[in-house]
C-alpha cells in the first residue's frame, strides 16, 4: 500500500521556468480580460518583463547543479546555458514580433487567423485596422516548452514538453497577414508532420520503457548498464526518439517541412523558430544520449554519423539552386544541422561546448539574418526572391554590409563566430576521431560556401534594377536586434575566448 | 605563453600594421566629396607605415641567432592554443618591405584609377590600407592560426577591390577570385584543424605557435596529409599550374593597381607559405612532393610562357607570365639547395617590383586609351611618349630578368639551385629565358615601337604625379640588381634555418663531378 | 700566373666602364634637355676612357710580364650558401687590347656620328645607347668572372637591341632588333648552363679559380663547358647555326653596324672562346666543334657577302666571314689563339673603316644602300674612297695592309692542322678577294647608275677624319702589332702560344694565299667593273638566289623554332580556355545539376514527406540491425 508522496521540488532551482510559466498564464487572462486598446502594451512587457526576468534569476542561480522534481528535472551547466541562450534569442525575436513600422498594413500576422483568406470579413478586420495579440500568448507558451525541453530529465516531461513547444509554434506558424494561403498550408504541414514525428517519440520512449522498466534517463542508464544481454528493443527505442528529435532540427531525411515552412511562416516567427527550436531540440537530444544512451553510444553514433553527413550534403546541394532567400536559408538550416552533429557526434566535454557554441553563435546569425530579410520590401510585402536583392548593396551599403557579415559567418569565414564555431566542432570532431565525418563536413563547407557568397554577389556586384526591392525603415525593435546579433556575430569572431571558458566551465549534463 | 612582450623592445610589427589601418579609418571616415583629401591622406599614412618598415628593418639584425626578431606574442584564444604573436625572420622581413613599398606606389600610380561611377573613391583607397594591413600581418604573423586568419581576411578587401572598381567581368572574375581562394583555404583549414589535433597527441596541449609545431616530428604518413592542405591553399595563391585559371580574369578585370597588390604581393603569400609553412612543419612530406612540384613548377613555367605569347590583353599577357614566374619561384623552393631558395626570395621581390612597373605602366597606357589593354590598341607610342615607354622598358627587361637586374640574381640562383640538384630539370628550366625574352619583347614591340598607331596621335607622356609612382620601382630594379647585398645578407640566415630544419644541406662541389653522364650531354650539345 | 691587386694608375680601372655609364645615364635620363650638349659629353665620356686605356697600357707594358694581370674588387656581389661572387675587374694583356680597340674605335665612331646623325631629332638618346654599349662591353671584357661577364654580355645585346631598333618607326627595324635579342637569348642559355656547370665543377666561376683547377675537371665536363660556351659565342658572334640575326641587324644606323656589328660586340665570341682558352686545350671535341662551326660560318658568310646587293648586308656578310676566321683560329688552340686577336684587333679598324665609308657613301646617296644605284663616286668623295680602299686591301690580305699580317698567320696555322682546314682558309680568301672587289667595283668604278637628282658629295670633315684615321689604321696597324707592338709575346700569358711545323715553308703559305685571292678579286673585276651592271637584279644562279635569302637561315628558323612555337601557344591556349577553365566551370555546373535533381524531392505533397520520414527511419532501423548482426 503505498501512498502517493509529491516529490520535492526545487523552486529556486527552476525559478526561469516558472516565470515564464507565470507569465504565459497571465498572458492568456489578458486576452481574456484586457480592452484590445491595451492588450498588445501588457503583452510585449508581459513578454519582456518575463524573459528579462527570467535570465536574470538565472544568471544569479548559473551555479546550481541539482536534479529535482523527483527526477524529472535536471538543471546543470549545459542546461543553465541552453535556457540562457533560449531566453536571449526569444527576447531579440520578439523584437521582431513587435515590430510594426515595416509593414505599411501593421505588423507581420494575420488580424484574424481565423478569417477566411480572402473572406470578407478578412477584409473587414484589416480596415478596421485590427491587431491580433494572441501571437504573445503563444510565444510565451513555446518559450516555456523549450525551457522546459532542455531540463527535462524523464521521457515523459521531455514528450510534454516537446508538445508545448511544437503546438503553439503549429498556430504561429499559419499567421501571416501576407500570403495567408501559403502560411496556411506550411502550418498545416509543420502540424501534421510534428505531429507525426511526435507518435515516433512516444513509440520510441514506450519501447524503451519496456527494456528499462523506467521513463527517467538516469535509470534507464542504469538498467543499459546492467544488462549483459540483447538491447535490440532499447537500440530501436533509441532511433524512434532520435526521429522525433532530428525531425525539429530539420536533419535529412526528416528535413522536408522545413524550406516550406521557412517560407510560408511570418518572418519574426521564422527567426525565433528556426533559432530556438533548434537549442532546444538539440539540448534534449544530448542530455538524453549522454545521460541515458551512452551504453549505446556505438549505435546512435552510426545514426547520427550518416543523418550529419547526409543533412550537410544534401542540404548545401539543394540550397546551392534556391532563387527564395528564406527557402535558401532553410536549406543552409539543414546543413547547419549536420555540422552540429558532427560535435554531437564527438560526445566529449570539448564537444558539448562545440555544439554549445554553435548552438548560440548560429540562433543569433539566423534571428539578424531573418530581422534583415523583413526589412527588404517591396509593395506585395518581403521580396524575398533573390533576383529582387540585385544590387541591395549599393542601395543601401548598411543593411548590405551586416547582410554580408552574417553571410560570411554562416559560411564560415575567419573574424565572424561562424568561423569560430566551424573550427570548434571540426576541432572536437577530429580529437575523437571523426575524421572522416570532418573531411565530409568541410568538402560540406566548401560546397557551403558558394551559395552564402552568392547573396553578396547579387547584393553588391549586379547592378541595381526597376524591380529591386526597396529596404523600409525599421523602428527601435528590429534595429536592436539587428545591432545586437550583427555585433555578437563579430564579436564571437574576434574574441571567442571568454566564451569558450564559460561555455567549457559550464561541465558536462550532470547524471 | 602570455603577454611576453619584453618591453624593452618597441612592438614594431603591431605598430606596421596598425598605421594603414588607422588610415584607412581616417579615410573612411572623410567626407565623400573630397576624393582628394582621401587619396592624399591614403598616401601619407602609406608613407609613413613604409618609413617605419624601413626604420624596423635598419635595427634587424642579419646575424641574430633568434628565429624571428621583433617578437611579440599576446594570448588570443588560449582554449585552441591560439596566440596573436608577430615576429619576423629575414624572408618575412623582406616581403613586408616589398608591400609597404608597393602601396605608396600603387596610391600613387592609380591616383585617377578609381571612379566614382563605380563606387566610392575613397573606399577604394581605404581597402588599399586594410590590404597592406592583412599582408603585414600574413607576412608577420608567427602563429599558424593567425597566419590563416588574415591569409583568409585578406580576401574580402581584394574581394571588393576586383568586384568594384574594375572591368566589365569585374564581378564574375571578383567571385571566381574569391571561391578559388576559399576552396583553397577551406582545405588548409582542414589541414590546420589536423595540425591543431597532431599537436595536442603529441605535446598534450595543441597549439598554433610555429616555433613549437615545427619542433614536433610528426608521423611522415600524416604530414603527407596535411601537407596537401596547406599546399593546395597555397598553389591557388601563387597560382601554379593547373589551378591558375582565376589569375588571368582577375588581372585582366581589375585596376592595375589592384593587380600589382595582389599579383605583386599578395600572390606571394602563396610562394611564402610554401617556404615558411610547408617545408618547415611538413619537412618529410616537403622532401616526398617535391618531385612532383618541381614537374608542377616546369610545367608552368613553359605554360604560361606559351600561353603568354598569344594573348592579346596586357594585363592578361602579364598574369600568365606571372604564372610562369611563379613556376621559376615554386622550383626553387622545392630543389632544397640555399641557392635555389634564397634565389626565390629575391625572385618574389623582383617579380614584385618588375609587376608593380608593367602593371602601372599599363594602367597609363590605358588611362590614355579610354581603359582599353588590348595590344592592337597601341604601337610607336614610343615616339610620342618616350618616358613611358622607357619605364615600360626597364619593367619588361626586369621581368625578363635582364642581368644587371635584381630579378636576373633571383633567376640565376633558381636556376643554379635546380641545376645543383637535379642538372637536367636545371638545363630545362634555362631554356625557359628564351620563351620569357620572346613574349616580353612581344609587347614592347607591339605596343611602344613600329609604326605610331593613328588613334595614339598625341599621346600624353607621364606627367610628374605618374613618374614619381615609377621612379622608385626603376630605381630598386637595378640598384637591387647591382648591389643585393642587402638582401642576401637578411635572407640567406633565413634560408639555412629552413634547409636545417627540413635537414637537406647543399651538394657537394666535386672533381670532376659528372664524369662518364658528361660525354653523352656533350654529345648532345 | 699571379693576380695582383689594383694600385697606382690601375685602381682608376674602375673609371674606364663608369665613364661612359654615367653618360649613357646623363644622356637617357635627363631627356630632351640635353639634346644640345648630350652628343658631345658622349663623346667626350667614350674619348676620355680610350685616354685612360692608353695610359693603362703603358703602365702595364712598364710592369714585368708576370705582374699584368690587375685585379680590383669592388664587393661581394652574389653570395649565397658557397657560391660567391664579386663584383670585380681583372685587367690583363688580353683585355688591354679590347679595351683600347673597345674605347679608340668607339670615340672615332662617335666623333663619326655626330656629323652622321647630326639631323636625328634623338641624337641624344643615340648617344646615350651608344655609352650604354661603350660601357657594357668594357665591362664584358673587364670581368674577372663569368657571371659578371654575363651582365657586360647581356648589357651589349640590350645596347645593340636599343640601336638596332633605334629608328623604330621602321617595323622592319623593331622586329630586326627582337630578332637579335631573342636569338642571343639562345646563346645566353649556353652561357648561363655553362656558368652553372663551372660552378658545380669548381664550385667557383672566376677565372683564376676556374683556369687554376680546369685541367682537374674530367674531359667529359670540359667539353660540355667548352660546347656551351661556344653556343653562347655562336649566338653573340652570328656563327652557325645562330647567324640569322646579323644581316637584319644592319636595320641600325650605320655608325651602329660598324661598331657594334663589326668591330667589336660581334667579336665578342672570340674573346669569349680565347678566354676561356685552357678548357678548350683540355677538350678536344669542343675545339673541333669550334672549327667546323667556324668554317661552316666563313663560306655562308663570304657567299652571302659576294651576291647581296645591299652594302651593308655585303659587309655584314663578310663580317660574319671574317669572324669566321678568328673562330676558326681560336678553335685551333696554342697556335692559332693569339692570332685570332690580332686578325680581332685589325678586322676591327678596318671593317670599322669601311662600314663608316659605306655610311659616308649612304650619306652623299640620300641614304640609298643598293650599290646597283652607285658606280664611278671614286671622283666625287675620294676621301672615302681612299680609305675605303685602304680596307679593302686590308681585308682581302694585300701586303703591306693590316688584314694581310693577320689573316696569313690564321691560314698558316689551319695549315699547320692540317690540310683540309688549311685549304678551306686559302678557298675562303678568294672568294673574299671575288665579293670585296665587287663591292669596290659596283660603287667606286664603273658607270654611274644614280637615282636621278641624287647629287653625291664628300662628307664633313667630321666624318672624314675618322674615315682618314681608320684607314691608316687599316694599313699600318698590322705590321705595328707585328713587328713593333710583338703581339705574340704580349698575348701569350694569358692565351698560351707555340706554333707547330708545317710542311712546306711560310712564304709558301703566303704566296698561294696572295694567288687565290688575286685570282678572286680579278673575277670579281672583271664581272663587275668591266661589264655593265644591271639596274635591277638579274635572276642569277640558284646559289646566288639561295645567298640573296640569307642562304634560308630565317626560313629553317622559322620551320624549326617559330612555327613550332607558335603552334604550341595556339593549343595550350586552347587547352587553357577549354580544358583548364572548362574542368573548373564544368565541375561548378556538376554540383549545380545535382542540386537541381535533389531538388526535385521536394515536391510540396505532406503525403510524400511523411512517407520519407518513414523511409529515414526504417533506414536507422536497417542500419542499426545490419551493423549488430
Amino acid at each position: 500500500m503505498n501512498t502517493f508522496t509529491a516529490p520535492e521540488i526545487d523552486y529556486v532551482a527552476i525559478a526561469p521556468i516558472l516565470i515564464v510559466a507565470i507569465a504565459a498564464l497571465l498572458s492568456v487572462l489578458t486576452e481574456t480580460f484586457l480592452p484590445r486598446s491595451v492588450r498588445r502594451t501588457v503583452q510585449i512587457l508581459l513578454t519582456f518583463l518575463s524573459l528579462i526576468g527570467a535570465f536574470v534569476v538565472l544568471v544569479i542561480n548559473h551555479s546550481i547543479r541539482t536534479i529535482t522534481g523527483g527526477g524529472a528535472v535536471a538543471i546543470d551547466g549545459p542546461a543553465i546555458v541552453l535556457m540562457g541562450t533560449i531566453l536571449i534569442l526569444s527576447l531579440l525575436s520578439a523584437f521582431l514580433v513587435a515590430e510594426r513600422s515595416l509593414d505599411s498594413l501593421g505588423d507581420a500576422f494575420a488580424p484574424s487567423a481565423s478569417a477566411l483568406p480572402g473572406s470578407v470579413d478578412e477584409r473587414e478586420f484589416s480596415a478596421r485596422g485590427y491587431f491580433q495579440t494572441e501571437i504573445w500568448t503563444l510565444f510565451l507558451f513555446a518559450v516555456l516548452g523549450m525551457l522546459a525541453f532542455v531540463v527535462a530529465n524523464d521521457l515523459l516531461f521531455m514528450f510534454v514538453a516537446l508538445e508545448v513547444m511544437s503546438l503553439p509554434l503549429y498556430l504561429m506558424v499559419g499567421m501571416a497577414r501576407r500570403r495567408r494561403l501559403l502560411s496556411q498550408e506550411a502550418a498545416l504541414k509543420y502540424f501534421v508532420l510534428g505531429a507525426f514525428s511526435s507518435a515516433f517519440f512516444i513509440f520510441g520512449a514506450g519501447l524503451v520503457y519496456g527494456f528499462a522498466g523506467s521513463i527517467s534517463l538516469l535509470e534507464i542508464h542504469d538498467a543499459l548498464s546492467a544488462s549483459a544481454g540483447e538491447t535490440l528493443l532499447i537500440v530501436i527505442g533509441m532511433a524512434m526518439l532520435l526521429v522525433g528529435l532530428l525531425f525539429k532540427v530539420g536533419a535529412v531525411p526528416f528535413h522536408q517541412w522545413t524550406p516550406d515552412v521557412y517560407q510560408g511562416a511570418p518572418t519574426p516567427v521564422t527567426a525565433f523558430m528556426g533559432a530556438t527550436v533548434k537549442v532546444a531540440a538539440f539540448g534534449a537530444m544530448m542530455r538524453l544520449l549522454y545521460v541515458a544512451f551512452s551504453g549505446i553510444q556505438w549505435d546512435w553514433e552510426i545514426i547520427l554519423w550518416s543523418v550529419s553527413i547526409l543533412s550537410m550534403i544534401i542540404g548545401s546541394l539543394i540550397a546551392l539552386t534556391q532563387s527564395d532567400i528564406k527557402r535558401m536559408l532553410a536549406y543552409s538550416a539543414i546543413a547547419q544541422s549536420g555540422f552540429i552533429l558532427v560535435g554531437v557526434v564527438a560526445a566529449s566535454p570539448s564537444g558539448i561546448a562545440a555544439v554549445l557554441f554553435y548552438l548560440i553563435a548560429y540562433g543569433l546569425v539566423t534571428v539578424g539574418t531573418l530581422a534583415v530579410v523583413s526589412m527588404v520590401r517591396d509593395p506585395s510585402g518581403e521580396a524575398t526572391h533573390l533576383s529582387k536583392w540585385a544590387g541591395l548593396g549599393k542601395k543601401s551599403p548598411v543593411l548590405g554590409a551586416v547582410m554580408a557579415i552574417f553571410m560570411l559567418s554562416l559560411a564560415g569565414i575567419p573574424l565572424t563566430s561562424g568561423f569560430v564555431i566551424k573550427f570548434s566542432v571540426f576541432a572536437a570532431g577530429i580529437a575523437e576521431g571523426d575524421t572522416w565525418l570532418v573531411i565530409a563536413a568541410v568538402l560540406a563547407s566548401i560546397v557551403a560556401a558558394f551559395f552564402y557568397v552568392r547573396v553578396i554577389v547579387v547584393m553588391f556586384f549586379s547592378a541595381p534594377n526597376e524591380n529591386t526591392a526597396s529596404v523600409a525603415v525599421p523602428s527601435i525593435f528590429t534595429t536592436i536586434t539587428v545591432a545586437a546579433t550583427v555585433t555578437a556575430t563579430l564579436v564571437l569572431g574576434i574574441i571567442p575566448q571568454p566564451m569558450i571558458e564559460l561555455l567549457t566551465n559550464a561541465g558536462i549534463f550532470i547524471r | 605563453m602570455n603577454f611576453d612582450l619584453n618591453m624593452d623592445s618597441y612592438p614594431w610589427l603591431t605598430t606596421i600594421a596598425l598605421l594603414p589601418l588607422v588610415g584607412s579609418l581616417l579615410v573612411i571616415l572623410l567626407p565623400k566629396n573630397n576624393a582628394k583629401l582621401a587619396k592624399t591622406v591614403a598616401l601619407a599614412f602609406s608613407l609613413v607605415t613604409l618609413g617605419a618598415v624601413i626604420a624596423m628593418a635598419l635595427n634587424f639584425d642579419a646575424n641574430s641567432k633568434e628565429v624571428f626578431q621583433f617578437s611579440e606574442s599576446y594570448a588570443w584564444i588560449p582554449a585552441f592554443g591560439i596566440n596573436f604573436s608577430f615576429g619576423v625572420d629575414g624572408i618575412a622581413l623582406v616581403l613586408i618591405a616589398l608591400a609597404a613599398t608597393l602601396v605608396p606606389v600603387v596610391i600613387l600610380g592609380g591616383w585617377d584609377d578609381a571612379i566614382e561611377s563605380q563606387g566610392s573613391v575613397k573606399g577604394y583607397f581605404a581597402l588599399v590600407l586594410v590590404l597592406e594591413a592583412l599582408m603585414i600581418g600574413v607576412f608577420a604573423a608567427t602563429d599558424v592560426f593567425l597566419f590563416y586568419v588574415f591569409f583568409e581576411a585578406m580576401l574580402i578587401p581584394v574581394y571588393f577591390m576586383i568586384g568594384r572598381y574594375g572591368g566589365p567581368q569585374r564581378s564574375y572574375a571578383a567571385v571566381k577570385f574569391l571561391i578559388y581562394s576559399l576552396v583553397g583555404g577551406l582545405f588548409m583549414l582542414a589541414s590546420l584543424i589536423g595540425l591543431y589535433v597532431v599537436s595536442a597527441q603529441i605535446t598534450g596541449t595543441g597549439t598554433f605557435d610555429f616555433t613549437t609545431l615545427v619542433g614536433l616530428d610528426i608521423d611522415p604518413d600524416i604530414q603527407k596529409l596535411l601537407f596537401l592542405g596547406f599546399f593546395f591553399a597555397f598553389a591557388i595563391k601563387a597560382p601554379l599550374w593547373p589551378f591558375h585559371t582565376w589569375l588571368p580574369d582577375a588581372a585582366g578585370q581589375s585596376q592595375p593597381g589592384t593587380s600589382v597588390l595582389l599579383i605583386g604581393v599578395l600572390d606571394k603569400v602563396g610562394t611564402f607559405g610554401m617556404i615558411r609553412y610547408c617545408l618547415e612543419i611538413f619537412p618529410a612530406a616537403s622532401t616526398f612532393y617535391a618531385p612532383v612540384v618541381i614537374a608542377i613548377a616546369l610545367i608552368g613555367i613553359f605554360y604560361g610562357g606559351f600561353v603568354a605569347l598569344k594573348q592579346t590583353d596586357m594585363r592578361r599577357l602579364f598574369a600568365y607570365s606571372s604564372m610562369s614566374h611563379f613556376g621559376f619561384i615554386a622550383l626553387g623552393i622545392f630543389v632544397f639547395t640555399s641557392a635555389g631558395q634564397t634565389g626565390s626570395v629575391v625572385y618574389m621581390v623582383a617579380h614584385g617590383l618588375s609587376t608593380a612597373g608593367l602593371f602601372i605602366a599599363a594602367g597609363y597606357l590605358m588611362s590614355r586609351r579610354g581603359g582599353s589593354a588590348q595590344l592592337s590598341s597601341f604601337g610607336g607610342v614610343n615616339k610620342v611618349a618616350p618616358v613611358l615607354a622607357g619605364f615600360f622598358l626597364i619593367a619588361a627587361l626586369s621581368s625578363l630578368a635582364l642581368p644587371g637586374m635584381v630579378s636576373f640574381i633571383g633567376e640565376f640562383l633558381v636556376l643554379l639551385g635546380a641545376f645543383q640538384q637535379y642538372m637536367w630539370v636545371g638545363a630545362l628550366a634555362t631554356v625557359g629565358i628564351v620563351l620569357t625574352a620572346a613574349y616580353v619583347l612581344r609587347v614592347y614591340q607591339k605596343s611602344m615601337t613600329g609604326p605610331l598607331n593613328p588613334d595614339c596621335e598625341g599621346m600624353k607622356d607621364l606627367n610628374g604625379r605618374e613618374i614619381t609612382a615609377l621612379v622608385p620601382i626603376a630605381a630598386l630594379i637595378i640598384a637591387l640588381g647591382v648591389f643585393p647585398a642587402p638582401l642576401l645578407n637578411v635572407i640567406n640566415p633565413a634560408v639555412d634555418r629552413v634547409m636545417t630544419t627540413v635537414g637537406v644541406s647543399d651538394p657537394e662541389v666535386t672533381f670532376p663531378i659528372l664524369t662518364g653522364t658528361a660525354t653523352s650531354e656533350g654529345g648532345s650539345e | 700566373m699571379t693576380v695582383m691587386p689594383a694600385e697606382g694608375l690601375f685602381s682608376l680601372m674602375w673609371l674606364l666602364i663608369a665613364l661612359p655609364l654615367a653618360g649613357a645615364a646623363i644622356l637617357l635620363f635627363t631627356g630632351r634637355r640635353s639634346n644640345s650638349w648630350g652628343p658631345y659629353l658622349g663623346v667626350l665620356t667614350v674619348s676620355a676612357s680610350a685616354v685612360l686605356g692608353v695610359l693603362l697600357l703603358i703602365e702595364m707594358m712598364g710592369l714585368p710580364t708576370e705582374e699584368r694581370t690587375i685585379t680590383q674588387v669592388a664587393y661581394q656581389w652574389v653570395f649565397v650558401g658557397n657560391f660567391s661572387v664579386d663584383l670585380a675587374f681583372q685587367l690583363d694583356q688580353l683585355s688591354m687590347v679590347f679595351i683600347l680597340l673597345i674605347t679608340i674605335v668607339g670615340s672615332l665612331i662617335h666623333i663619326y656620328s655626330l656629323g652622321y646623325m647630326s639631323h636625328d631629332p634623338d641624337k641624344r638618346k643615340f648617344f646615350g645607347y651608344l655609352n650604354l654599349f661603350v660601357a657594357a662591353m668594357l665591362l664584358l671584357v673587364m670581368a674577372n668572372n663569368y657571371l659578371l661577364l654575363y651582365v657586360g654580355w647581356e648589357g651589349v645585346g640590350l645596347a645593340s637591341y636599343l640601336l638596332i631598333g633605334f629608328w623604330q618607326h621602321k617595323r622592319s627595324a623593331a622586329a630586326a632588333a627582337k630578332k637579335a635579342f631573342i636569338i642571343n637569348r639562345v646563346g645566353d642559355v649556353g652561357l648561363s648552363l655553362a656558368i652553372m656547370l663551372m660552378f658545380v665543377t669548381f664550385g667557383s666561376v672566376t677565372f683564376s679559380d676556374v683556369f687554376g683547377s680546369a685541367t682537374q675537371a674530367s674531359e667529359g665536363t670540359l667539353t660540355a663547358i667548352g660546347l656551351l660556351l661556344l653556343l653562347a659565342a655562336a649566338g653573340k658572334s652570328a656563327q652557325f647555326p645562330l647567324q640569322a640575326w646579323l644581316l637584319d641587324a644592319m636595320e641600325g644606323p650605320t655608325p651602329v653596324s660598324a661598331l657594334i656589328h663589326a668591330a667589336t660586340m660581334v667579336t665578342a665570341g672570340v674573346y669569349l672562346i680565347a678566354r676561356s682558352n685552357i678548357i678548350y686545350n683540355n677538350a678536344e671535341i669542343a675545339a673541333m666543334a669550334v672549327v667546323i662551326v667556324a668554317l661552316i660560318t666563313i663560306f655562308m658568310g663570304a657567299i652571302i657577302g659576294s651576291a647581296k646587293d645591299d652594302i651593308k648586308k655585303a659587309l655584314a656578310g663578310s663580317t660574319m666571314s671574317q669572324i669566321g676566321y678568328m673562330m676558326l683560329a681560336v678553335g685551333l688552340g696554342p697556335i692559332g689563339y693569339v692570332f685570332a686577336i690580332f686578325h680581332l684587333l685589325t678586322h676591327g679598324v678596318f671593317k670599322a673603316g669601311l662600314f663608316l665609308g659605306a655610311g659616308s657613301v649612304m650619306h652623299g646617296m640620300d641614304d640609298n644602300v643598293n650599290m646597283r644605284r652607285y658606280g664611278a663616286l671614286r671622283s666625287v668623295m675620294v676621301i672615302t674612297f681612299i680609305t675605303f680602299m685602304a680596307g679593302y686591301l686590308a681585308i682581302i690580305g694585300i701586303p703591306p695592309f693590316s688584314g694581310f699580317w693577320s689573316k696569313d698567320e690564321i691560314i698558316h696555322a689551319a695549315f699547320e692542322r692540317g690540310w683540309f682546314i688549311g685549304g678551306a682558309a686559302v678557298l675562303a680568301a678568294g672568294i673574299t678577294g671575288f665579293y670585296m672587289t665587287r663591292m669596290v667595283a659596283m660603287t667606286f668604278f664603273g658607270k654611274k647608275r644614280w637615282e636621278t637628282d641624287v647629287h653625291p658629295h664628300e662628307s664633313p670633315a667630321v666624318m672624314t677624319i675618322p674615315l682618314i684615321i681608320l684607314g691608316l689604321g687599316s694599313t699600318f696597324m698590322g705590321m705595328a702589332l707585328l713587328f713593333w707592338g710583338d703581339i705574340e709575346s704580349w698575348l701569350e700569358p694569358v692565351v698560351g702560344y707555340e706554333s707547330e711545323p708545317t710542311p712546306l715553308p711560310t712564304s709558301a703559305y703566303i704566296g698561294i694565299t696572295l694567288v687565290v685571292v688575286i685570282i678572286g678579286a680579278i673575277i670579281g673585276w672583271i664581272s663587275y667593273a668591266r661589264r655593265e651592271v644591271p639596274i635591277d637584279e638579274p635572276a642569277g644562279n640558284w646559289l646566288t638566289r639561295a645567298a640573296r635569302k640569307d642562304l634560308y637561315g630565317d626560313a629553317v628558323n622559322h620551320a624549326l623554332v617559330v612555327a613550332p612555337t607558335n603552334y604550341a601557344a595556339r593549343a595550350l591556349v586552347w587547352f587553357d580556355a577549354r580544358a583548364v577553365d572548362g574542368f573548373v566551370n564544368g565541375s561548378a555546373a556538376i554540383v549545380g545539376g545535382m542540386s537541381g535533381r535533389l531538388r526535385r524531392t521536394q515536391s510540396g505533397f505532406i503525403r510524400s514527406y511523411a512517407l520519407s520520414m518513414v523511409g529515414g527511419a526504417v533506414l536507422v532501423l536497417l542500419a542499426l540491425l545490419l551493423v549488430r548482426i
